[in-house]
């Protein structure tokens, strides 16, 4: 109220913590590894290549050190394909974020299963537990968008990670040359996906015309589409829930009335309890 | 709604029609009359603060010849003429083009203020439909104000004008030309808590604007 600070993350605050994602690079040059507070880099030697955060990657790249490989979404073909599903296939919804990592089993040939995901334990786990990554830190956290390792480097094609508007600019701008196509045609693939999926965004409120539950559902969508419209969304939300407080307030006491005359109404009464059959 | 709340404070000051139950001595000025009695069944319109109190407070006058009487409240109210019958016929025909501000700054506010006092499901039903249909066409509006640039936001406003009604379709030639022509006619009627809506909405819509354009510059 007194400060006029917006709630939730602004646009600068999202595209600096979407430097923090992990892209692949293919250095040019020799660098020894970095002792970052978020862990050693890994060494780079010329043809190999090697996951950096953006940050330094972008660095690195303007300093003609490293070429970025853009992530597989980024292509333009993969970028079609949401468009299409954004468009043709499912019209209503946002297209779905990518899905949770996943291994195969070297124990059950055919089957695979998503990792760092809660599961019954089971006599197999001795035998995988050895072959998942040892970089997987605690096998039971649970994975939501912006902690997924999917996100950018790993994210596959036709899935948008959660940081895909930030990354995609930054790339875009400044490693432009390393686009897999002609960095104007990725681009104008990126324009048309954001206005499809900003008129989405506008038509969703329609969800809350009906009389019922004050809810959106905003799965799959963006960090910075987040931080565009959240004020917008939450502003209507609210004054959904404000106009609907009172209706909200005779249902609860209906209901509390409902509740109680329940409990009071085994003292031999009978009315009260045929009224609570009905 | 805060202490300080100045919205709370302007909807408190809306006045609604009331009817004196009783006569109060020497408040006829009230009517027109001064010096006079108030006479029981005099309409008067009074602002919701005071309907307020007087309508849940009674006279505790103790009525021995017909106890049903003995404390009845001291004036009864009506809807405001804002959200009367005809209103309310006009924004279930269609939303859009109801400008709420001509009815009262605080529209909203003013509603669920009454609907707190009065049970009206219908009118609950009805208002959010308004409310959601009309940030939508707002949501339009805010991404049209401004978008004059070279960036797709003004692009965007126009091509997904053709979703809107009839009217929005009108607007695409003006999408990059700011506020103008129908889109002032609907702004000009948006309630204070719409017109929050807009300014929310506008300021992300010109924040995204403003990042996009400094990545190209670091």
């Amino acid at each position: 109220m007194a400060l006029p600070l917006p709630t939730g993350l602004t646009q600068n605050e999202v595209s600096f913590l979407a430097e923090m994602e992990m892209v692949t690079v293919v250095p040019r040059q020799r660098l020894d590894s970095i002792d970052l507070l978020g862990g050693k880099t890994p060494q780079l030697r010329p043809p190999h290549r090697a996951q950096l955060p953006l940050w330094l990657a972008l660095l690195l790249k303007k300093q003609r050190r490293a070429n970025i490989v853009p992530p597989a979404w980024m292509h333009p073909a993969s970028l079609a394909e949401i468009i299409h599903r954004e468009t043709k296939e499912d019209p209503e919804a946002f297209s779905p974020p990518p899905p949770p990592p996943s291994r195969a089993l070297y124990a059950q040939p055919g089957t695979a299963r998503r990792l760092n995901h809660q599961h019954q334990p089971s006599f197999l786990d001795d035998l995988t537990q050895t072959t998942l990554d040892s970089q997987q830190q605690d096998p039971n956290s649970i994975l939501s968008p912006p902690f997924l390792p999917s996100n950018v480097a790993e994210s596959p094609a036709g899935y948008l990670p959660y940081h895909w508007l930030e990354i995609a600019e930054a790339l875009l701008t400044h490693a432009g040359d390393d686009m897999p196509a002609p960095a104007g045609e990725v681009r104008s693939l990126l324009r048309d996906l954001v206005e499809v999926r900003a008129a989405k965004m506008r038509s969703s409120t329609s969800a809350l015309e009906g009389f019922g539950d004050a809810w959106l559902t905003l799965r799959g969508v963006g960090a910075m589409e987040l931080a565009e419209n959240r004020a917008f969304l939450a502003g209507l939300v609210d004054g959904v829930r404000k106009i609907g407080a009172s209706a909200e307030a005779t249902r609860r006491e209906e209901e509390e009335e409902a509740r109680r005359g329940g409990e009071y109404g085994g003292d031999g009464d009978e009315d009260s309890d045929e009224d609570m059959g009905l | 709604m805060s202490y300080y709340d100045i919205d709370a404070i302007l909807t408190d000051a809306e006045k609604i029609p009331c009817t004196f139950q009783i006569d109060v001595p020497d408040l006829g000025y009230l009517d027109n009359q001064p010096g006079h009695t108030l006479k029981a069944g005099s309409r008067v319109a009074l602002p919701i603060w005071l309907a307020e109190m007087l309508a849940i407070a009674n006279t505790g006058a103790v009525d021995m010849d017909d106890p049903s009487q003995s404390s009845k409240s001291f004036i009864t109210f009506d809807l405001p003429s804002a959200l009367g019958n005809d209103v309310v016929q006009a924004l279930k025909a269609d939303p859009r083009s109801v400008p709420l501000r001509d009815q009262s700054a605080h529209f909203y506010a003013l509603a669920t203020h009454m609907m707190e006092l009065s049970e009206e499901p219908e009118l609950s039903a009805v208002l959010r439909k308004t409310f959601v249909s009309r940030a939508a066409e707002i949501a339009l509006h805010a991404r049209k104000v401004g978008g004059g640039g070279s960036s797709y936001h003004g692009r965007d406003g126009g091509g997904a004008g053709g979703k809107g009604k009839g009217k929005a379709t009108k607007e695409d030639n003006a999408s990059n030309l700011g506020v103008g022509g129908a889109g002032e006619e609907f702004l000009r009627g948006l309630d204070e808590w719409e017109r929050k809506l807009f300014r929310s909405a506008h300021d992300g819509t010109k924040a995204s604007k403003e990042w996009m354009e400094n990545v190209k510059k670091r």
